[in-house]
């Protein structure tokens, strides 16, 4: 019995240590193989990050649905290897392995092994970019607070995936679309609120892009103090005073049972009194990527009911 | 003398802070605005309509709260007989929360037929519970107060993970930040319809109480010397676990679970008149309501328009307050 129970454990001993030698080799394989494979070079990106990446990255991916959105505009959709579970245009998307973010799951990104991640300020955790950078996966960060800045990021982009023409004829269209959408000269701006959630009141504050793309209509953001947090949340007695011309959240009818039933004090503003409550797209509104376009577009065609 | 004196400074208090609450806002309104809605009210006048469709309601329900879980937490207190005890012990606000992140976080619909549930949630989850811990802390007929404090402890733990599961699944940054403010309180929410439901059951908690004061002060003795004296213990603390559900489930419902308030303002209270005062209940709900006022006024103040979550500014400048007092010397509990 004795000797049975020695040698089960000694079997068990000699197993565990395999496993280790073997975990072991694997892991300094996986860390040795691409510094011995693929030339780096370092770059910045918008929180001012100095990053080694791969010369010629082979395996994107992107850790925000917008920036997903634009690596698709800009990348060759074969070296893209994965997605977030809220990644949901362009629809053949959703056929890419999926990474979830809430929490992050380090194991699934080590298992996709991609060579240059992108993420937006604010969605990613400069920790969690850090954990990845232990693991050999960068993580470039890209930051938009105007339209112009989606420009700049599709561009930065195209640099460094050498697509510099593909992201130029994009930017380019996209240029020319705002170009011919763009109201110059309006000498009595609309004001328009955005709601994002009703019980409090959050809104599209003045610091987000929200305000950039009423700029190019010739309307301006309702809430014109910034806060700290740019979706603050706003008391009845602010918005009142407020009065915005067009209200964002829901259609009327929607907004009539919902948020003037909650708040009937608010059936003064001049949104209310005119019927201008419109539901915006909320991806469109949301998320900082090609697709301004198509939001600023579609702003438009409410500013003008 | 002393008592006199006492409310003469929650009288101007209270004049003081309605001012205050209803000088402050978007709208910049003096104190002839003030007046003027007060006694010629017109509703085309944003200032007017302002003050008071929205300030105003706001500060009495202030005003409601602070008093309600004040009053809820000096009768719990005498009915465990225990200084550490607060209207949140059988669960109620854990229930609410519950109630309320539920439908919030989208696991149960936010409105029906036009009618917004969150409130409704809140409201069932706060008697649901409450009602679940009084079963847990009853045996043959008696309430037995150490198995209350323990069930409810109990109970609050797990609709606490239960609520953290809720937040930590709820799908945006909107969800999370709207659950934090049940979870912490909020006056944002307050109109005129409210404030009936917490203002009758307040006013018939308050004169219920007023003539068994005697009864509610014996307590303190302990249930057996009680009994001997002739107190109907039982009787006694089923009334007084009907009003602080009641009392407790409305605040929680209406304004989110406000922490500390029904733990340090009983304890105030009998700092500044003794143990048994007649004046005790009284004193003890107008300052809980003086001190919600107070602190959604600060809340307002430091961080505009919508404020701060109630509960971090009452554990702010509660607990300083509430370490003084323990530290003084000529204070006991018993």
């Amino acid at each position: 019995m004795f000797v049975y129970t020695l040698s089960f454990r000694w079997r068990q001993c000699g197993l565990l240590f395999a496993l280790i030698g073997l975990s072991l080799s694997l892991a300094c394989e996986r860390k040795r193989a691409p510094r011995q494979e693929i030339e780096f070079i370092t770059v910045t990106d918008d929180l001012g990050r100095k990053i080694d990446i791969a010369r010629q990255p082979q395996r994107i991916m992107a850790l925000a649905p917008s920036a997903t959105e634009m690596l698709y505009a800009v990348a060759d959709e074969q070296t893209i290897i994965g997605r977030t579970q809220h990644c949901d245009y362009p629809v053949r998307v959703k056929e890419k392995p999926m990474v979830n973010t809430y929490p992050l799951d380090y194991e699934k990104l080590v298992l996709l092994r991609p060579d240059l991640v992108f993420t937006v300020v604010g969605i990613t955790s400069v920790e969690e970019a850090a954990k990845l950078q232990e693991l050999n996966i960068p993580v470039y960060y890209q930051q938009f607070e105007k339209v112009t800045d989606i420009f700049r990021g599709l561009e930065d982009i195209g640099r460094l995936l050498h697509r510099e023409k593909r992201a130029k004829y994009v930017t380019d269209s996209l240029k020319n679309e705002l170009a011919q959408l763009e109201v110059k000269n309006n000498t009595d701006p609309l004001k328009v609120l955005a709601i994002t959630w009703q019980d409090p009141i959050y809104v599209y504050g003045q610091n987000t892009l929200f305000t950039d793309k009423l700029r190019y209509l010739g309307a301006e953001n309702a809430v014109t103090a910034t806060f700290a947090q740019p979706y603050p949340a706003l008391t009845r007695e602010y918005i009142l005073k407020a009065n915005p011309d067009v209200l964002l959240g829901g259609t009327f009818a929607e907004m009539n049972k919902t948020f003037f039933r909650q708040y009937p004090e608010l059936k003064k503003i001049k949104a209310y009194q005119q019927k201008r409550i419109f539901a915006a797209t909320d991806n469109l509104m949301a998320r900082p990527s090609p697709r301004v376009i198509a939001s600023i577009r579609e702003l438009k065609q409410f500013l003008q009911k | 003398m002393k008592r006199i004196a006492i409310f003469g400074f929650m009288l101007l208090g209270l004049g003081l802070l309605t001012y205050w609450g209803l000088a402050i806002g978007s709208f910049k309104a003096t104190f002839t605005d003030i007046i003027n809605t007060l006694v010629n009210y017109n509703p085309e006048n944003p200032v007017h309509f302002a003050i008071w469709h929205l300030r105003l309601p706001r500060l009495l329900l202030a005003l409601l709260v602070g008093g309600a879980l004040a009053f809820s937490g000096y009768l719990m207190q005498a009915m465990v007989n225990n200084a550490l005890a607060d209207p949140y012990i059988l669960g109620t606000a854990s229930g609410a929360s519950l109630g309320a992140s539920m439908s919030i976080g989208g696991f149960i619909s936010t409105t029906w037929a036009g009618l917004y549930l969150p409130p409704l949630f809140a409201l069932t989850g706060a008697f649901v519970v409450t009602l679940l811990v009084i079963l847990l802390g009853y045996r043959q007929g008696k309430l037995i107060p150490s198995q209350l404090l323990l069930g409810g402890i109990a109970v609050s733990s797990f609709l606490t993970a239960m609520v953290s599961l809720f937040t930590f699944l709820s799908g945006s940054e909107s969800a999370l930040r709207s659950i934090l403010f049940w979870s912490m309180g909020d006056f944002g929410r307050a109109d005129w319809a409210m404030l009936p439901y917490l203002a009758i059951t307040l006013l018939i908690g308050l004169s219920i109480f007023f003539f068994l004061q005697k009864e509610l002060h014996i307590l303190y003795l302990g249930a057996e010397r009680a009994s001997t004296i002739g107190v109907s213990v039982t009787r006694t603390r089923w009334l007084m676990l009907g009003v602080v559900s009641v009392l407790t489930g409305f605040s929680v419902a209406l304004a989110g679970s406000v922490g500390f308030v029904g733990l340090i303002i009983p304890h105030v209270t009998r700092g500044l008149l003794g143990l048994t005062h007649k004046a005790n209940l009284l004193v003890c709900a107008l300052l809980g309501g003086l001190f919600m006022m107070s602190c959604d006024i600060l809340s307002r103040l430091i961080y505009p328009p919508a404020g701060l979550p109630i509960g971090i500014i009452t554990s702010f400048f509660g607990v300083p307050f509430f370490v003084y007092l323990l530290l003084k010397k000529n204070y006991n509990f018993s």
